[in-house]
């Protein structure tokens, strides 16, 4: 365990970066406190660097306590996440104290350091992204746990003050409420597992289950943790506080709860389940499966995530709404892969792989997406108070209005789509063949119908900004009057048409990150017959 | 999994048995005592709850001062500091002095401790400690 420790350089990297901003964000000096966003980028950058520097790739780092599970899993998750935090960071600058900063800076009001949140806004985002690079390297039970919730805790302050309305203070009561409902679930699976197994080490774990099977506990264990988790990643059935959420918190916050809760429960179920491998089950065409029963429940998690997701965005008139179903829905379209688990070596059949490739596209596209409803106010006429945009009609004509906003929203919905040049059409392909390899046919046609779905709330946010008219008797949205919103939309949109040019690599690297010997079922012979020994009892004790 | 159970040897319990018996023989010799030597003046005030020196009337129910959480949620991170010192200082007395290890040990204990500095900073900044 202690050897690991060497290993967490960007989490490191990321603390002390908190603890500097914690100070600088509380300056009297107001050009001081307009710093904080600047630290953290500079953290940011640098967890970046000493995530692809000194994260030890499998072989690097052979642990006395056995090899941890999926050893290539930290350096690409870690590279991922400090990449995406530092792309989501524009969107996120200005959120909060931006009306008390303007008082300031007008003289009408002194600095009051109780009610600013700079301080804490920028450390809680911190706070969060070391959280989930911990998801990534965990080894064990209590480590995950702790990662999870230093992953969720700071977000739910994050939404209390991401705006000075009640809704979203609404918002982050029943985020926390139903966060803590998810926690204590994981947290009774984690116990389970521990009972049924007598270890919290994942690879001792997955020792045990390969040898011995799976016993009741252990896998009325599993199944509590993958429920729990997937109120992380706003799954059906724990999906029911996302609409809400999304709409009460700032757009700029609800962009940053579409990647970093959901990226740390994917991590999370990829790890959980790796314990248990994806060789247990009778399987389909290519014999290997997650064992029944939870192949079975996170089937139905499949099929009802995407498809209650897609059917209710449907029903929605708020943006933001339609962007919280929608990303129920993708939470949906991931687990289909990973109910295809690791596949048969080939990067093809690899749904791990494809869960991490979609984590990565739909990190970037997202953003762009929220980035737009976050860059733009509609003043009221009657108070003359100012709300982000969040109707369709808000969207009408918006490239030739606001041609950046326009454009960046239609690029960024047409790939959150999967149209084909864009990166969410990479990113969904692997989807496809990871789940017709493992034979999961009927989950691919479901999976099939919801893009299709998809497609009629997505176009509505093309159609809207590109094809319609601006309307004459209503104001043009104008922009909030943080530039870098604007900015960290255009880069969304870049990354989502630039990375499809090394969106062949970026796989190979989820391919290899995702590749563990355990969890591949043995290649058959050819009588069809799988060897009988597991390649676990080949491994040296 | 075999689960072994310390607590078949009974004697290693016999110290915690004479702290117990202690601390009941202590209290009893105390309000004995008390029972038997002391004045006694009983009077509305004297009889009263014991609050810290607060005057117990009222209900319980009312709002405090957020200061009060405050104060104790900066009480908590000391205490935290603290629980986590003994095992350090435990068991750093057995490393090797002067070593490589205890270099290493020193500097992770002084970053943690840096780490409740930095919490401090932030109160004082925040203005906990602030009463006006």
């Amino acid at each position: 365990m202690i050897e690991r420790l060497a290993f967490l350089w960007p989490e490191i990297a990321l603390f002390i970066t908190t603890c500097v901003v914690m100070v600088v964000g509380l300056s009297r000096s107001t050009g001081v406190r307009r710093l904080s966003a600047l630290i953290t980028a500079v953290g940011l950058a640098a967890a970046l660097v000493l995530a692809v520097a000194t994260t030890p790739k499998a072989g690097q780092f052979a642990p006395a306590d056995g090899q941890t599970l999926f050893p290539d899993l930290p350096v690409f998750a870690k590279t991922l996440f400090a990449a995406v935090g530092l792309l989501l960071l524009p969107l996120l600058v200005g959120t909060v104290d931006r009306d008390d900063e303007r008082e300031i800076a007008a003289g009408r009001r002194a600095f009051d350091p109780l009610r600013s949140n700079r301080a804490e806004f920028y450390a809680f985002y911190l706070f969060s992204l070391t959280g989930l690079m911990l998801c990534a390297s965990a080894s064990d039970l209590v480590w995950l746990f702790l990662a999870l919730e230093l992953t969720s805790l700071p977000t739910y302050v994050m939404v209390a003050i991401s705006s000075r309305r009640h809704r979203a203070q609404e918002a982050a009561v029943k985020y926390f409420f139903l966060g803590a409902l998810g926690a204590a679930c994981f947290l009774m699976g984690f116990a389970f597992i521990y009972g049924g197994t007598g270890t919290t080490r994942l690879n001792v774990i997955a020792d045990v289950f390969a040898a011995s099977g799976i016993n009741p506990i252990a896998l009325a264990g599993l199944v509590l943790a993958v429920v729990g988790l997937a109120f992380k990643i706003a799954a059906v059935p724990m999906h029911f506080y996302t609409p809400d959420v999304y709409q009460g918190a700032s757009p700029s916050v609800a962009g940053m709860l579409a990647f970093v809760p959901k990226a740390a429960g994917f991590v999370s179920l990829i790890l959980v389940l790796g314990t248990v491998g994806w060789t247990h089950g009778p399987g389909g065409e290519s014999g290997h499966s997650l064992p029944e029963s939870l192949r079975v429940i996170l089937w139905v998690m499949a099929a009802l995530t995407m498809t209650v997701g897609n059917v209710l965005a449907l029903l929605q008139s708020s943006v933001r709404r339609v962007l919280a179903y929608s990303s129920v829905a993708h939470s949906g379209y991931m687990l289909v892969a990973l109910v295809a688990g690791p596949g048969d070596g080939s990067a093809a059949s690899n749904g791990l792989a494809a869960v991490l490739f979609y984590l990565l596209a739909y990190g970037v596209m997202n953003l762009g997406a929220f980035a737009v409803l976050a860059s733009l106010v509609r003043r009221n006429p009657k108070d003359g108070s100012a709300d982000e945009i969040d109707s369709f009609d808000d969207l009408r004509g918006l490239c030739a209005t606001r041609p950046f906003h326009g454009w960046t929203l239609v690029v960024c919905a047409l790939s959150l789509l999967g149209f084909p040049p864009l990166l969410g059409f990479f990113a969904k392909v692997p989807l496809f063949t990871s789940g017709i390899a493992a034979g999961e046919y009927t989950l691919v046609v479901i999976l099939g119908l919801n893009s299709a779905i998809a497609a009629f709330y997505y176009l509505r946010l093309v159609q809207m900004p590109l094809l319609e008219k601006p309307d004459p008797t209503t104001p043009v949205p104008e922009p909030v009057g943080v530039p870098s919103r604007t900015a960290a939309g255009l880069l969304s949109a870049a990354g989502a048409v630039v990375l499809i040019a090394v969106a062949g690599s970026l796989f190979d690297q989820a391919h290899r990150a995702s590749r563990d010997p355990r969890t591949v079922a043995p290649a058959r012979d050819a009588a069809g017959e799988p060897p009988a020994a597991p390649p676990i009892a080949a491994r040296p004790e | 999994m075999t689960t072994a159970l310390a607590a078949t040897d009974l004697g290693s319990y016999l110290p915690i048995f004479l702290i117990v018996m202690m601390a009941i023989t202590f209290a009893a010799i105390n309000i004995g005592a008390s029972l038997l030597l002391g004045p006694r003046r009983p009077g509305e005030t004297k009889g009263g709850t014991y609050e810290s020196g607060m005057n117990p009337v009222g209900t319980a129910r009312k709002r405090f001062n957020v200061r009060f959480y405050l104060i104790a949620m900066t009480f908590l991170v000391f205490d935290v500091e603290i629980i986590f010192l003994f095992p350090w200082a435990a068991t750093f007395s057995n490393l090797e002095p002067m070593g490589e290890n205890a270099a290493v040990w020193l500097a992770r204990i002084g970053f943690f401790l840096f780490t409740t500095v930095v919490m401090y900073v932030y109160g004082v900044r925040k203005g906990v400690f602030k009463f006006d």
